[in-house]
């Protein structure tokens, strides 16, 4: 009885309303009808655009999946085929057999890696020390990491490269690793996060006596995970597709990078038969572990410069 | 005694948080700035042990040297070549996306994607696409009846194509920092527009352009340091050719140290490029303290 009573007045209105809804698109139909196209179509107008400059921006990768899946035959006599007559998965064979692209992936995952995982570490603690610790230089050390952001490599290559002969770590990816290892972007970009940590967290866990290592680790880290996650990606994939620097140190070919090596595949390939099918074929074997790391991951990424933006 | 200790022990406990960044920092890259400074007044050969002091020669021959001025002019042209459209495609995209919409974030991810590739792999993938006798670009533009172009092969073309690149690269990292901005403009200001009836057209140019003014500068200047700093895709495309006509600072820097052992001039080379980008960083930091407006 009393849930009919609470239904009854909802009911009338509900006719009511709808009522009023039929009098006034009686009363003058035109108004909604073509607020609806007009907005229905700049919709559509705005997904054609869209799809238009998403198409452009992908059809690289699109053009080079389709060169590598056709033979050199296919791409000399049906050159704008985009769908080719068979996928021929067997120029990704002959490529891999014709040079050592798994090396040379492996060699960038294992390089880009530990560089990572160092300047997560040393960037943390840098970013930790200027945010949370008091010390009077700590200005003074902030502007002048700051002010390293805009040297050029040019200007520390020369050096640099001396600096790693005399230590006997040219063309080595040890020597690479630890001429990487500071990231001044890493600073920048924790010591960004760690500001928005709230202090009395750290000032009730240093009443309770922890130490300061303690603290980054079990209170700070935790608080700034996705800031964490977005600057591993970042780090690891300038990292993996470095090519300046690793071309000048690294000489021997089982220690290439994957972009270093894929350049080599290139000359060699493209000065002589111009075999565009395999020069692809590379191509794809090393875009296609970031393009897949970026899909799994692209909404960390794509959040994570987003929502930190610029400012400061 | 006990607080001297204990004023020790802290600066111990700095020490032990700063220097893991401070030692590579120190390494690679402080030292060799100061070691390029001195370097750039000399005219070591890299594999002799001896050499001398030139003083400012080797930047008095840069003025000279039409290498020297090719490249900087070269640097010039790329960089605004590269830095107008990127913007400009970047504003264009963030304000058509930053709502969300359903799609919104795979056109995100699409627009963003050449961002995570390697610049040297998809650079190859370009060099195929603008290839003179079986690229794409010059089979559709037999298509329409325009003979082929020789477009790494000649110095009117070649550096429109490296261009083209690196904006197709740069264009949706520019749009993300843009979406940011433009979600950062409280919407009670659009609000009131509305209610004075202001056009889209005058709303756009009198509340947004303003207010995300600082991030459109610092994406200018951000993109300018980082086309003074491009060097994959014109090793893949063009190598600094034809007869010069793409080479840049940095790969005249790259020729002379690497290529030639000059690493005197190469260091004075490198040391205009910094010049460079520290007057543009400069610029935006004290445009950024200027321009917050939220």
């Amino acid at each position: 009885m009393s849930t009919q009573s609470i239904d009854l007045p909802l009911g009338n209105y509900q006719v009511q309303q709808q009522q009023a809804d039929k009098k006034q698109k009686l009363a003058k139909p035109a108004t909604p009808v073509s607020t609806l196209l007009k907005s229905a179509s700049s919709l559509l107008v705005k997904h054609s655009f869209l799809s238009f400059a998403g198409l452009i921006m992908v059809f690289p990768f699109v053009w080079m999946l389709s060169g590598s899946m056709k033979s050199n035959d296919e791409i000399f006599s049906n050159p704008l085929n985009i769908f080719p007559e068979q996928f021929r998965w067997q120029t990704f064979v002959e490529t891999f057999e014709s040079a050592p692209f798994g090396l040379y992936i492996m060699n960038s995952f294992t390089v880009a890696f530990f560089t990572t995982l160092i300047v997560m570490i040393n960037s943390a603690m840098f970013a930790y020390a200027i945010t949370q610790l008091k010390f009077k230089s700590r200005t003074v050390l902030y502007f002048i990491v700051m002010a390293c952001y805009m040297l050029p490599g040019a200007v520390t290559y020369i050096p640099s490269y001396i600096t790693l002969a005399n230590l006997g770590l040219l063309d080595s990816h040890t020597g690479l690793i630890i001429s990487n290892a500071a990231s001044v972007f890493g600073v920048f970009y924790l010591r960004q996060v760690f500001l928005k940590v709230h202090p009395s967290l750290i000032e009730a866990a240093r009443i309770d006596g922890a130490g300061e290592v303690k603290i980054l680790w079990a209170i700070v880290l935790p608080q700034c995970k996705a800031a964490l996650a977005t600057l591993f990606l970042i780090t690891f994939i300038t990292n993996y597709n470095s090519y300046m620097w690793p071309s000048l140190l690294i000489t021997s070919q089982d220690l290439n990078l994957i972009a270093t090596g894929i350049r080599q595949f290139f000359i060699a390939e493209g000065n002589y038969g111009l075999n565009w099918s395999q020069i692809m074929a590379a191509s794809t074997i090393a875009v296609m572990p970031l393009l897949i790391l970026f899909i799994i991951c692209q909404k960390t990424i794509l959040s994570g410069i987003a929502d930190n933006g610029v400012k400061e | 005694m006990k607080i001297n200790s204990h004023i020790m022990s802290e600066k111990l406990k700095v020490l032990l948080f700063i220097a893991p960044l401070l030692i590579p920092l120190l390494a690679f890259w402080i030292v060799p700035f100061g070691w390029s400074i001195y370097i750039s007044f000399t005219d070591w050969d890299y594999i002799s042990p001896e050499y001398s002091y030139v003083g400012f020669e080797n930047y008095q021959y840069m003025i000279e040297d039409s290498y020297f001025t090719e490249a900087l002019y070269n640097t010039f042209v790329f960089s605004l070549g590269v830095v107008i459209p990127t913007v400009m495609l970047g504003l264009g995209f963030a304000l058509l996306l930053h709502k969300n919409f359903r799609g919104s974030q795979l056109y995100r991810a699409v627009i963003f994607s050449p961002w995570i590739t390697p610049t040297v792999a998809v650079s190859i993938v370009w060099s195929w696409v603008f290839e003179t006798k079986s690229g794409l670009v010059n089979l559709l533009l037999a298509k329409v009846g325009i003979a082929p172009i020789a477009w790494l092969e000649s110095g009117d073309t070649a550096m429109t194509v490296v261009i083209v690149v690196t904006v197709w690269q740069a264009v949706g990292w520019t749009m993300l920092f843009f979406i940011s901005a433009l979600n950062k403009i409280p919407t009670s200001l659009y609000e009131a527009s509305l209610i004075d009836g202001c056009s889209p057209l005058t709303r756009f140019i009198k509340i947004t352009l303003p207010l995300i003014s600082p991030t459109t500068f610092f994406l200018i200047i951000v993109n300018m340091i980082n086309s003074v700093q491009a060097f994959d895709q014109f090793q893949i495309l063009t190598q600094g050719g034809p007869s010069g006509s793409t080479r840049t600072l940095l790969y005249l820097f790259y020729q002379q140290a690497f290529e030639q052992y000059d690493m005197g001039p190469a260091a004075a080379t490198s040391l205009i490029i910094l010049a460079i980008t520290g007057v543009l960083t400069l610029i935006n930091t004290e445009m950024g303290k200027r321009w917050i407006y939220y």
